[in-house]
């Protein structure tokens, strides 16, 4: 599985996501993903990458575009 | 009543936390043990409970001034890829001064031990505990965060501002079925307490409905009863335990 496709599968599984797109998902564009829902997000990109994500990038995380910003400070580099 | 439970214990060196790590392995539980200091001894201990219990113990060491050390500690429990059942904050410092004696930087490390690490050090465990929706949280707070005491200014408040953030924690917490609690001990039988003038801690004793001091293995006791089911409907509590302090 690619990063890209392990990215977005963390949106998917983590908000139950059937028809919709996540790549333009922003943080409380959904019901699923509010303050609950965005640790459990979170939670799921530390488990697929194998990272640990540091509370200010977990603030700065306010879309699926600025996720993949982050993930580049953790070597995760993801190809759109 | 911990039987293959998994909890971390922090301050297992001594006193309370010593006390804990025995009772909670003489139960069944794994532990994640953590000490500011390696030693012989803590090997010697730990290799004690683990072959005469048959559990597991994980020793972590690091010092709760050094937030790097406090992520690699937490590193280490996420590669373990255990559920983690609870944690018991008993790690902990007094530096006792009357307040116009007081030095700012005491003020300050009794904060960043009692206080801000181990909020520092929670908030990285919870992280855990959110995506298993389970977890019991506990803190060490004192009857001193209630009552005051002579000296003990900056314990004290150290120990009030835990119990705000147990009244948080908890509304927070409990959507992912976290429950956060307190103890709140009296006069127990530790170094710590040792080291106070022994007029000052009579004086306290004579103030109990029991009229003695209370033993480690009975704030261990608590701590068990709140990490395991037994407690399942209790949240946002801080629980004294001081032999009926008046």
């Amino acid at each position: 599985m690619t990063n890209i496709e392990k990215y977005r599968e963390a949106f998917i599984s983590t908000f139950n996501l059937k028809e919709i797109d996540p790549s333009e998902l922003e943080y409380q564009s959904i019901n699923e993903w509010d303050s609950v829902g965005h640790m459990g997000l979170m939670a799921e990109l530390e488990d697929s990458f194998d990272i640990f994500l540091e509370t200010d990038d977990i603030i700065d995380f306010s879309s699926f575009k600025k996720g993949i910003d982050i993930m580049k400070k953790y070597d995760v580099n993801i190809m759109v | 009543m911990l039987k293959n439970k998994n909890i971390i214990i922090t301050g297992c060196l001594s006193g309370i936390g010593h006390a804990t790590m025995e009772n909670f392995s003489k139960n069944g539980a794994n532990l994640w043990a953590c000490f500011q200091k390696e030693s012989p001894d803590v090997y010697k201990s730990i290799d004690n409970l683990t072959s005469k219990y048959n559990i597991w113990i994980e020793p972590l060491f690091f010092d709760f001034l050094d937030p790097d050390k406090i992520k690699e500690a937490v590193l280490k429990i996420r590669h373990k890829k255990q559920i983690i059942n609870g944690l018991v904050n008993i790690a902990g410092i007094t530096k006792d001064s009357i307040f116009h004696m007081i030095k700012m930087d005491d003020i300050k490390e009794t904060f960043e031990i009692n206080f801000n690490s181990q909020i520092l050090f929670t908030q990285y465990i919870s992280k855990l505990m959110l995506r298993q929706n389970y977890g019991s949280i506990i803190f060490t707070s004192s009857i001193t965060a209630f009552d005051g005491n002579m000296g003990q200014l900056s314990y004290g408040a150290s120990k009030s501002a835990l119990i705000s953030a147990v009244k948080t924690l908890s509304i927070e917490l409990s959507p992912k079925g976290i429950r956060v609690n307190a103890v709140a001990p009296g006069v127990i039988d530790t170094e710590m307490t040792r080291k106070a003038k022994e007029e000052q801690i009579n004086n306290i004793i004579n103030k109990t409905s029991l009229k003695r001091i209370g033993l480690p293995e009975e704030v261990a006791n608590i701590y068990m009863f709140l990490c395991s089911e037994l407690s399942s409907y209790i949240t946002g509590q801080i629980i004294r335990i001081d032999g009926g302090l008046n």
